[in-house]
């Protein structure tokens, strides 16, 4: 499964190659690729290489690890978001069985504090008679954020792709937000983060939401900069039933990595929905409802997800630090 | 059964614990040993350039975990000084990329077919991923109003001539952020002994760019003979979509300070000002008095009333 | 009544001097000290670990620091109750009254502002108010308002105290010397002309007309951090005029029980009468009628619907585990004083002393279910957390600064009285003057 998402990922990087190669054919920049002012630049230092007919080209330097090595997001960069992008995701219910693996991979690559999540696995029931359903619940990113109407000081906003992000140089902690949210995404950092030393040192930006700070407010942030290198969020790679579907409204398309739909046709078939859409939030993420399911409600019970000891453990091992 | 389940996963997390401080491969049980995986993927894009990932894994059980900091070089049809492609590095998926670098040249040239081996220190860890110089062409038609695609897929043989591959899975549909969306109604299409796939587009008046252009694409995934192909061509049959420019002109209540709506920006100031205006008015009264104090001669009575 | 026996300007004078901290004034003083420190050493720990040392957590992410920022806020409006509505419906008797809901006023909202820092997670980026404030945000319409509402307070503080200064200059030889120079930093330029006394009542004219709206407007829009949310609980149009009603009853509680206090202490049984008790009787019953009204309104009609997202918050709060503090907030808060209060032996100043506190106390239990019960019934289901992300009880630090920033609140008021004279003297010798002239 990780082979195919890493296979089918190369989009980014193929345009950053085309966009090179095309660059060391006629040496103009009149690329359809150009990056624009929010857009991030590559290194501009150029290698030389072979092509497949033998001739020498050249490719930005940023390319040549197996992830593009593009350079972080200045703040306005971060707060303007991609230009020309409205990202969106669509939650396949039915193939949901509660692995978790999401959950997993973004609080690892997001440093979450232990026993907090970014991203929910929720086991639900409208009512007693209705079927049991598990639900991953991320940030809705509303184009109505409600969050974003209280904040004071401008330390979570909206972006022009539809991301609303979180920058934790600028949150004052009023937590005015967390109370807003009808969504309840939006953890705190009640306490010093477990950072090894290297993720300490690493800059601080809005896209990565890492490292994370004390005193601070923190949540699923659509992973921007992997968009940026051409990867979808860790969550939809991580998926091993391709749950989670990322894409851009703009192309009209979503893809979990093996499978790609176009996002209008698959909302239309298969019935999507979007949660409290009664509150007029205008959630970018949207919901397949649980039907024709790949796995039982059941199966997922299996998961035994024990929040309390990863606490716990958690609170023993910063009090050694302290 | 559920509870031997919850020991193998503990079991699993204490050796990753141990791998993580030790960076050596401990098994809690002999007979359980991790085995390092290598595998090697060759990439053409668009008939032009070319690159290798490397990936490196160890295998414990079913379970795949991907190894970072690893050193690998990888040689060009034989395990020399001089087939040298490079030295490489895993990064924290496993992966690594190489190039071929220019000075291959002659080497490459020479034949249409080539082995890639990697090496790990002294020891060989692959010796047999071959793969053939190949090319994807794009072909478009329109009947009746009906676009179809045509992928070929060549390969160069002996004679230095291109023939055409057949049995090629291969994905034709057009590229979308992070991904092809398949043209059709099928996933992929296979060549047939022309090399050749077609697909019809059934998805009408999909977004372009702003000329209403977009990227078709075919690509092939982990083929034996040709290893990994992309092609991409623009061709001008999307919907134009400009790009909404008019984001940070909006005045809502979640836009940032700088764009706080009107009627808000008005009323909040309109009171700011009147009610702040008054309070200086009324400070002013304060330095007045104090004036008025200070040149008024002490006077006899107590309080006046 | 007592009222009628005519007293002199010089006794009156002499019987409302700032005085010295008696044996009990200093135990009283020594403990609030202590009780404040301890709040501070709380906090100091707070600052070093984190929030983490509260128990708030994700779901209840606003505690005990945010109900007592709502119950500082809400003592603070009597200011302009008594002061201004008073004065401006011609309310005589309200004059030994001013100062001491002014001073609560002041101190109430000065610690209002201090407890909201105490809750954020960043304090030392407060300034990013002023320097990134986005107006959209009812936190900054509140930052402005209440930091307007203390000016005015302040001014409303200062300029009838201008005549006492006079007044207290007088006696250096027994306010001592450090409190004359402070007296005469601030208020030797006052001379007591006519020309000063015209401008300075048209300036408390001016200000007991403008304090209404801004006082209105730092609780209604202390309400709306609430009513601006969707949840269940908080999602209400009734949500300003609740806490107005709610706010004045509290802080009337607050005055009643300082004035029972002032009284005894400082022997003023001639100044505060059971006259005042008896019609600060009758506004308590008043106001804990019209918020028991609204009371009836904020909880009768969801409870009558049901809506599913506020089912379990009504239910948690009418018979579940809420529910003893719910009743306690609503039979302490109102409908226990509004029986004792409605028959004219309640008035009297010990049991209106002892209601005073009920009030008082049920107001601040009030606040605590208006906040924390909301948080623990979001809309989506409280998964996916360690267990005591799932219910909240203040930590020992959360107790320790809230009552430190009551006993700071409360010292700030002794120190006043200690500075200051509680009952204006001019004021009172100007109404003695007039009645003694009226016969």
């Amino acid at each position: 499964m990780n082979e195919n998402n890493i296979k089918s990922r190369r989009e980014f990087l193929a345009a950053g190659l085309l966009a090179s190669a095309a660059i060391a054919g006629c040496s103009t920049s009149n690329n359809p690729f150009a990056p624009e002012s929010d857009d991030i630049k590559p290194s501009g230092q150029m290698v030389k290489l072979l092509s497949v007919d033998g001739e020498i080209i050249e490719m930005d330097k940023a390319f040549l690890k197996p992830v593009p090595d593009l350079p972080a997001a200045t703040n306005t960069q971060a707060r303007r978001g991609i230009p020309g992008k409205k990202f969106v995701m669509v939650i396949d219910l039915s193939r949901c069985k509660n692995v978790r693996a999401c959950q997993k991979a973004c609080n690892h690559m997001h440093q979450v504090h232990p026993g907090q999540n970014w991203i929910k696995v929720l086991s639900m029931q409208e009512s007693a008679h209705t079927a049991p359903y598990w639900q991953p619940t991320t940030c809705m990113h509303c184009d109505e954020p409600p969050c974003v109407k209280v904040c004071p000081v401008d330390a979570t906003f909206k972006r022009q792709d539809g991301i609303v992000l979180i920058d934790s140089d600028r949150c004052i902690g009023c937590r005015f937000c967390m109370a807003a949210c009808p969504y309840s995404t939006r953890v705190f950092n009640w306490e010093e983060p477990i950072l090894t030393k290297e993720e300490e040192a690493q800059p601080y930006s809005c896209e990565t939401s890492m490292p994370q700070k004390k005193g601070t407010v923190g949540k699923c942030d659509f992973c921007p900069d992997m968009s940026r290198k051409g990867e979808l969020p860790h969550c939809v790679s991580a998926c091993p039933n391709g749950v989670f579907m990322f894409g851009d409204m703009i192309q009209d398309s979503v893809t979990n990595g093996a499978e790609t739909f176009r996002f209008s046709s698959l909302i239309k078939d298969k019935a999507g929905y979007r949660l409290l859409e009664d509150l007029g939030t205008m959630p970018s993420v949207y919901y397949l409802p649980p039907v024709n399911r790949n796995f039982p409600y059941e199966s997922g019970l299996e998961n035994k997800y024990k929040p309390d000891h990863i606490y716990e453990d958690a609170k023993k091992l910063s009090t050694k630090i302290n | 059964m559920k509870k031997m389940n919850q020991n193998k996963y503990y079991l699993l997390l204490a050796f990753f614990v141990c791998m993580a401080v030790s960076h050596k491969a401990i098994a809690q049980n002999d007979s359980v040993k991790p085995v390092s995986i290598v595998t090697l993927r060759y990439f053409n894009i668009n008939n032009n350039m070319q690159y290798l990932l490397l990936k490196s894994q160890s295998k414990l059980g079913r379970v795949f975990t991907p190894q970072e900091n690893k050193s690998y070089e990888i040689y060009l049809d034989s395990s020399t000084q001089n087939n040298l492609i490079g030295k490489v590095q895993t990064d924290e998926k496993g992966l690594a990329k190489a190039i071929l670098p220019p000075s291959l040249a002659a080497q490459w040239n020479a034949s249409p077919q080539h082995t890639f081996i990697v090496k790990e220190g002294d020891e060989e860890v692959l010796s047999d991923y071959t793969i053939t110089k190949a090319k994807i062409s794009l072909d478009t038609t329109t009947v009746d109003g009906v676009k179809s695609i045509t992928a070929s897929v060549m390969q160069l043989n002996n004679k230095n001539e291109w023939i055409p591959v057949p049995d090629v899975e291969i994905t034709i549909g057009v590229k979308r952020m992070n991904s092809i969306l398949p043209a059709g109604d099928e996933p992929t299409y296979t060549t047939d002994s022309t090399g050749t796939a077609t697909a019809e587009l059934k998805k009408d008046s999909l977004p372009g760019d702003e000329n209403g252009n977009y990227l078709l694409a075919a690509k092939v995934e982990d083929n034996d003979v040709v290893g990994n192909l992309r092609f991409e061509e623009t061709v001008p049959w999307g919907v134009r979509t400009e790009i909404d420019r008019s984001f940070f002109k909006q005045r809502t209540l979640w836009s940032t300070r700088f764009r706080t709506p009107f009627w808000l920006l008005f009323t909040v100031y309109g009171i700011v000002i009147g009610v702040w205006g008054t309070l200086i008015y009324l400070v002013f009264n304060l330095i007045k008095i104090g004036k008025i104090g200070k040149n008024t001669v002490e006077q006899k009575a107590e309080i006046v009333v | 009544m007592e009222k009628s026996i005519s007293l002199t300007s010089e006794q009156i004078t002499q019987d409302l001097l700032p005085q010295k901290f008696g044996k009990r004034g200093m135990a009283w003083t020594t403990i609030l000290v202590v009780i404040a420190l301890f709040g501070l050493y709380a906090y100091y720990r707070q600052l070093k670990y984190g929030l983490i040392v509260t128990h708030m957590r994700d779901y209840v992410s606003w505690g005990i620091y945010i109900s007592n920022f709502v119950f500082f806020v809400a003592i603070s409006l009597v200011g302009s109750l008594i002061t201004a509505i008073f004065r401006l419906t011609n309310v005589k008797w309200r004059t030994p009254l001013t100062r001491i809901s002014e001073i609560i006023a002041v101190s109430a909202i000065v610690f209002a502002a201090l407890i909201i820092v105490v809750d954020m997670g960043r304090p030392e980026r407060f300034m990013n108010l002023f320097l990134h404030g986005r107006i959209q945000s009812p936190i900054l319409w509140d930052v402005i308002v209440i930091s307007t509402y203390f000016f005015i307070s302040i001014l409303l503080l200062y300029f009838p105290l201008l005549p006492d200064l006079k007044i207290l200059l007088k006696f250096k030889e027994k306010t001592g010397k450090r409190l004359n120079r402070l007296y005469r930093f601030q208020g030797s330029f006052w001379k007591g002309t006519k020309a000063q006394f015209q401008l300075s009542d048209k300036s408390i004219s001016i200000l007991c007309v403008l304090i209404i709206p801004v006082a209105f407007s730092i609780h209604t829009v202390t309400s709306w951090l609430f009513a601006t949310t969707y949840r269940p609980g908080w999602d209400s149009t009734n949500f300003g005029a609740y806490f107005i009603s709610g706010a004045f009853l509290a802080g009337s509680g607050a005055v009643v029980v300082a004035m029972y206090v002032f009284r005894r202490y400082y022997h003023l049984e001639k100044y505060i009468t059971e006259m005042h008790f008896e019609k600060m009787g009758r506004i308590v019953v008043m106001l804990a009628l019209v918020y028991f009204y609204f009371n009836v309104n904020e909880y009768l009609t969801p409870a009558f619907k049901m809506k599913e997202s506020e089912h379990g918050l009504l239910k948690q709060l009418f018979v579940g585990s809420y529910a003893p503090m719910f009743w306690f907030a609503i039979l302490v808060g109102m409908i226990i004083p509004i029986i004792v209060l409605i028959f004219k032996k309640g008035r009297k100043p010990l049991p209106m002393f002892i209601i005073g506190i009920m009030v008082v106390v049920g107001a601040w239990f009030k606040r605590y279910i208006i906040v924390t019960p909301t948080l623990l019934h979001p809309f989506l289901p409280m998964q996916n957390v360690p267990t005591s992300f799932m219910s909240y009880f203040p930590s020992w630090e959360e107790w320790a600064i809230d009552a430190g920033s009551l006993a700071g609140a409360l010292l700030v008021i002794t120190f006043f009285v200690r500075i200051y004279p509680i009952i204006p003297i001019h004021e009172t010798i100007t109404e003695q003057n007039e009645k003694d002239e009226s016969k």
